[in-house]
């Protein structure tokens, strides 16, 4: 999708269309989440701060993102998207890979299937997308970046080699800034000169990577597209959450730690998973971001003991910074069905958690909960990039 | 958009296919019509499915929200246009 959030923000609000608009994640937050391309025409770029934008475009117009609006247009066009083909791969929450060979037959061509698609997002919706059609997810992704807004863009298998000559290699999706310095480096600056490099050389810097790096500079991808009931079980279970404002004080991240554990204990619940391992997830106001974890003796998917997990590993972290984003996660997943513990006390907590449980799915979420987070704001304020339209990956953000 | 959370009573059209169409709203002792609605969505509170409505009377934009647990009409937020 091209710009979602400002796109969806212009749609809903039609006194916006066709000005410089930028969303940002809370009134009192000021990085930008996304901006419109009116915006991005006078250098507005996402991460900036709003002062920077301001500076950048003085008509700006900040916008307070919704994000259950965007969740909820998300899934009405992966509906659209499976109507042509059940080979979807949601990527991100604007970002899909569709695998049409199957669908061939019965819509003509790849690129008809990309007109009618775009065609049904653009009436039903109001918002544009770029589609790339290619052999491969690597070069599909490639070519969807390549024309904004409002692409279609066919990378047909006989011009890959002529294509790729002149790419640069951070346009491939998988090179990021620190390995785009890597191959500076070595000279390497195109997907041309990626390709021809000794794979050899690269192997021995980076390993398993370095071979898989040489197939991307030649435009080779052998990653099928797995839709999400193919895909592989997940292997955690984590929220996190940006702080309104940058805190120090202890008591006041416990209550941030507690409201955590209680949405990853009750997802974890919803979906029947438990975990062995808690990691809690630091992140200072200069972006300098950490982790630390520690292994239960036994799988949990008890709020309170996730939280008990998290106070303990934090109780071992000289915190040198105001804290601007935490973070809480289970892994080490095994399947949980219920089962009523042995020991009395074992027993209530499931019992408390049960009860909690069914008031919070009827009235939503935090109704009922600890007395510490009364009168506090709950839920996740930003949405994961492992977000999916459905299973234990699906999360309403706020 | 500046929030309230009032709840107000609306005329709504309830057409074949799941669709719900906005009229009229009154709000402050006005009747406002309906004349364009921008963007619709859809979400859930605990159990309570909710949608939400982007309309305009022509001066300003609001955001309604019926939800469908209570069968209740609320007013959200308006910005001026």
């Amino acid at each position: 999708m091209n710009a979602f959030f400002a796109s969806v923000e212009q749609q809903s609000n039609p006194a916006l269309r066709g000005k410089p608009i930028a969303v940002i994640g809370a009134a009192k937050r000021t990085i930008i989440t996304t901006c419109s391309y009116e915006a991005r025409a006078f250098g507005v770029k996402t991460g900036m701060n709003s002062w920077e934008a301001r500076q950048k475009c003085p008509q700006l117009i900040f916008v307070v993102g919704n994000n259950r609006k965007y969740t909820y247009t998300s899934k009405q066009i992966i509906a659209i998207m499976r109507e042509y083909t059940p080979m979807v791969e949601v990527f991100s929450i604007d970002e899909a890979f569709l695998d049409v060979t199957g669908c061939l037959s019965l819509f003509g061509s790849a690129e008809r299937i990309a007109q009618l698609i775009k065609e049904r997002i653009g009436k039903e919706l109001g918002l544009t997308c770029s589609v790339g059609i290619a052999p491969n997810k690597l070069l599909a992704k490639l070519a969807s970046d390549m024309k904004k807004p409002d692409g279609l863009t066919v990378i047909a298998p006989e011009r890959v080699a002529q294509v790729m000559e002149r790419v640069p290699i951070q346009d491939l999706c998988g090179i990021g800034a620190k390995m785009h310095q890597h191959l500076a480096k070595f000279g390497i600056r195109t997907c041309g000169e990626l390709g021809r490099f000794p794979v050899e050389i690269l192997k021995r810097h980076f390993g398993v990577t370095g071979e898989k790096l040489h197939y991307m500079g030649l435009g080779f991808d052998e990653s099928p597209v797995i839709p999400e009931e193919e895909a592989e079980e997940v292997k955690s279970v984590g929220h996190s959450t940006t702080l309104d404002n940058d805190i120090t004080e202890r008591p006041e991240i416990l209550i941030y730690l507690l409201q955590l554990s209680e949405m990853v204990g009750r997802r974890a619940r919803k979906y029947q998973v438990a975990g062995r391992t808690v990691t809690l997830t630091v992140r200072y106001a200069d972006f300098t971001t950490f982790s630390r974890q520690q292994s239960r003796a036994s799988h949990t998917n008890n709020s309170e003991e996730i939280y008990q997990a998290a106070v303990k590993i934090l109780q071992g972290v000289e915190l040198t910074q105001p804290v601007r984003l935490l973070g809480v996660k289970i892994s080490s997943l095994r399947q949980h069905t219920e089962q009523l513990p042995l020991f009395a006390a074992d027993r209530k907590k499931a019992l408390v958690a049960n009860a909690m449980d069914s008031v919070n799915n009827r009235f939503g979420d935090f109704a009922v909960t600890f007395g510490s987070l009364v009168g506090k704001e709950g839920g996740s304020k930003v949405i994961s990039p492992a977000w999916k339209p459905e299973g234990v990956r699906n999360v309403d953000a706020d | 958009m500046q929030q309230l959370a009032e709840r107000i009573k609306v005329a709504a059209v309830f057409a074949p296919g799941s669709q719900v169409k906005p009229v009229w709203f009154e709000w402050r002792s006005r009747k406002h019509a309906v004349t364009r609605m921008s963007y619709f969505w859809k979400d859930h509170h605990g159990g309570a499915a909710r949608l939400h409505f982007a309309v305009s009377d022509g001066d300003n934009l609001f955001e309604l929200m019926f939800d469908t647990s209570d069968q209740n009409w609320t007013l959200v937020g308006i910005e001026p246009q």
